[in-house]
C-alpha cells in the first residue's frame, strides 16, 4: 500500500513538473503574463518537490522474538517443540524435563530468530 | 524573461531586487546554507547515536546490577571503563609486530577479566564472559558517539566543509553500525547464541552426529579454546573450538597451532568454519568455500594458522556462511541455523575427497560461542 501511493506520488510529481514547465514557458513568452511565470513556477516547484521527496523513516520495530527448539535426544522419535526463550537457555543445553512420547531426556538444539529481511536486490 | 512583467511598476523593481538579491545571497552564502543543512542532518545522526549510547549505557547497568555490587558502584564505575583504551603497537619496525599486538591483547583480556571479576563478584565463569561482551557493546557506541560528536563540534567551531562533508556522508554508515551493536547488546546480556557463533555451533554438531559430549571435550588446549577429538569416516577429526556456553571466542589460532605441534606436524588438512559478511544482495546465509584460514582476528591468530600450515605444509580450507553485520552480532537468524546441516555436509565431502582414512584433520570452528554450550 505505501509502495503504491509512493508510485502515485512520484507520477503526481512528474505530471505537475511538466504542467508547471509548460505554464512557466508560456508566461516566458511574449503573450504570457508574469503572473502565469509565477504560477508555473509554483507548480513546477511543487512537481519536483513531490517527485525528489524520500520517505520519512519507518518506525522502530520491536525485535523479533527469540525462540527456543527442543529436540528429544531419542534419534527415532520426532518430538521437537518450539517455546520463548527463557534467561539460562543454551544450545545443547540438557533440560531437566523427559520427553512425553518416549521418556527419554530433553536437548535445546537450537536458539533464533525470524528476522524480516528486505526483498533482495540481486539478480539470481 | 522579467522583462514580460508591466515595466515600471513598483511590483516589477521588487521583483527585479529579489531576484538580485537571491542571485548575490546564493553566491556568497549558498555553501553556509548548504553546510547549516548538513549540520542539522548530522545532529539528528548525533540525537540517534546518544539515545543509542544512553540506553546501551543503562543497559550495562541494570545487567551488572544482578550481580552483587549497588547501583551507584556499578555506574561510576562503568562509567570510568568506557574510556578504557588500547594503543596499537609501532609498526614502523614491522619485525616481531604480532608478538607485540599479542602481547598487548593479552594484556588488555587480562585487565578486561579483573574488571568484570571486580564489578559483577557473584558471576559464573561464563556469566562473566557474556558481561565482557555487553560492556564491549555499551564502549563501542560510546566510542562512535564520542568521535561524531568531536568532528561535528570540530567542523562547526572551524567552519570547515571537508570535515563537516566527511561526517555527513558517513553518517548513515556510522548509525548502521551502531544500530547493528545496539540491537545485539539484547542478546549479549541473556546469553543468547549470535550469529557469529555458526562456527562453532556447527564444529559441535559434526562431533556430536560422530558420539562426541560435554564430557569428551578437551579444555584449554589453549586460552579458552578447547577440542573433541572423533573419528569420521576413518579419519581422526580434532574438532576445535572456544569453550563455551560463555560469550568467548578464544585463541584458536594458538590452538590450532599446539595442535599441530603436538602431532609432530602430521595433519592433513585444516578446514575453518566462520561466519563472513555477506555483500548487499546476497542472501542471508549463503554458504562459500575456500581457501585460507577463515578468522577475523586483529592478526596474531590468523597468523599462528598460517605460519605453522606453511611450516608443516598442511593445506587450509575455509567454508563461511554469509551475514550481515546486523546478523553476525545480533542473535542467531533461523535462515544461519537452517544451513548448519548443508555446512556440515560440505566438511564431510572436503574430509572424503581431499584426506585418506587414518589422516588427522583438525576442523576448527571459529567465532562466539554465548549460547552453544558443550
Amino acid at each position: 500500500m505505501v509502495y503504491m501511493m509512493g508510485i502515485a506520488s512520484k507520477f503526481v510529481g512528474l505530471l505537475l513538473s511538466g504542467a508547471g514547465a509548460v505554464i512557466l514557458t508560456y508566461g516566458m513568452s511574449k503573450e504570457g503574463d508574469w503572473m502565469l511565470y509565477v504560477v508555473g513556477l509554483f507548480v513546477m516547484s511543487l512537481g519536483l518537490s513531490l517527485l525528489t521527496a524520500r520517505r520519512q523513516p519507518t518506525e522502530i520495530h520491536p525485535p523479533p522474538p527469540t525462540v527456543t527448539e527442543i529436540h528429544c535426544d531419542n534419534s527415532e522419535c520426532d518430538f521437537r517443540e518450539i517455546r520463548d526463550f527463557q534467561r539460562g537457555d543454551y544450545v545443547l543445553k540438557k533440560l531437566p524435563a523427559k520427553c512425553p512420547r518416549c521418556g527419554r531426556p530433553l536437548t535445546i538444539h537450537a536458539i533464533y530468530v525470524t528476522r524480516e529481511q528486505a526483498p533482495s536486490t540481486a539478480a539470481s | 524573461m522579467l522583462m514580460q512583467i508591466p515595466e515600471g511598476t513598483e511590483l516589477n523593481q521588487i521583483i527585479n531586487l529579489a531576484f538580485f538579491v537571491f542571485i548575490v545571497l546564493m553566491s556568497l552564502y549558498g555553501q553556509r546554507i548548504q553546510m547549516w543543512q548538513w549540520l542539522k542532518q548530522i545532529e539528528g545522526g548525533l540525537a540517534e547515536l546518544k539515545r543509542m549510547r544512553e540506553e546501551s549505557r543503562s543497559t550495562s547497568i541494570e545487567t551488572f546490577e544482578r550481580y552483587g555490587r549497588p547501583h551507584e558502584e556499578v555506574e561510576s564505575d562503568i562509567d570510568r571503563w568506557l574510556d578504557f583504551f588500547t594503543i596499537m603497537p609501532v609498526d614502523l619496525d614491522p619485525a616481531g609486530v604480532l608478538q607485540r599486538l599479542e602481547h598487548l591483547l593479552n594484556e588488555r583480556r587480562d585487565r578486561f577479566g579483573e574488571f568484570i571479576a571486580e564489578l559483577a563478584p557473584d558471576a559464573q565463569e561464563a556469566e562473566r564472559q557474556n558481561l565482557e561482551n555487553v560492556l564491549e557493546v555499551t564502549q563501542v557506541l560510546d566510542l562512535i558517539y564520542r568521535i561524531v560528536r568531536h568532528f561535528y563540534i570540530l567542523g562547526k567551531r572551524t567552519g570547515s566543509t571537508l570535515i563537516i562533508m566527511q561526517v555527513h556522508m558517513q553518517m548513515p554508515e556510522l548509525l548502521r553500525i551502531a544500530k547493528a551493536y545496539y540491537d545485539a547488546q539484547e542478546a549479549f546480556a541473556d546469553g543468547k547464541p549470535i550469529g557469529d557463533g555458526v562456527g562453532p555451533l556447527v564444529v559441535t554438531r559434526l562431533a556430536h552426529e560422530y558420539g562426541a559430549t560435554a564430557e569428551s571435550y578437551v579444555h584449554d588446549v589453549a586460552r579458552e579454546v578447547g577440542y573433541y577429538e572423533v573419528k569420521v569416516e576413518g579419519r581422526i577429526v580434532y574438532a576445535l573450538r572456544a569453550t563455551g556456553p560463555g560469550g568467548t571466542v578464544g585463541k584458536p589460532g594458538f590452538a590450532v597451532k599446539r595442535i599441530i605441534e603436538d602431532n609432530n606436524g602430521k595433519i592433513a588438512r585444516i578446514i575453518t568454519v566462520d561466519a563472513a559478511l555477506k555483500l548487499e544482495g546476497e542472501d542471508l546465509g549463503r554458504i562459500s568455500e575456500g581457501i585460507g584460514a577463515a578468522i577475523g582476528d586483529p592478526g596474531p591468530e590468523k597468523h599462528a594458522i598460517e605460519e605453522t600450515a606453511t611450516q608443516h605444509n598442511v593445506p587450509l580450507e575455509a567454508i563461511v556462511v554469509k551475514q550481515d553485520e546486523a546478523a553476525a552480532i545480533g542473535v542467531m537468524d533461523k535462515k544461519v541455523v537452517d544451513v548448519i546441516p548443508e555446512v556440515i555436509e560440505r566438511i564431510k565431502a572436503a574430509i572424503r575427497k581431499r584426506t585418506e582414512p587414518g589422516d588427522r584433520v583438525i576442523l576448527a570452528g571459529i567465532g562466539n560461542t554465548i549460547g552453544i554450550g558443550l
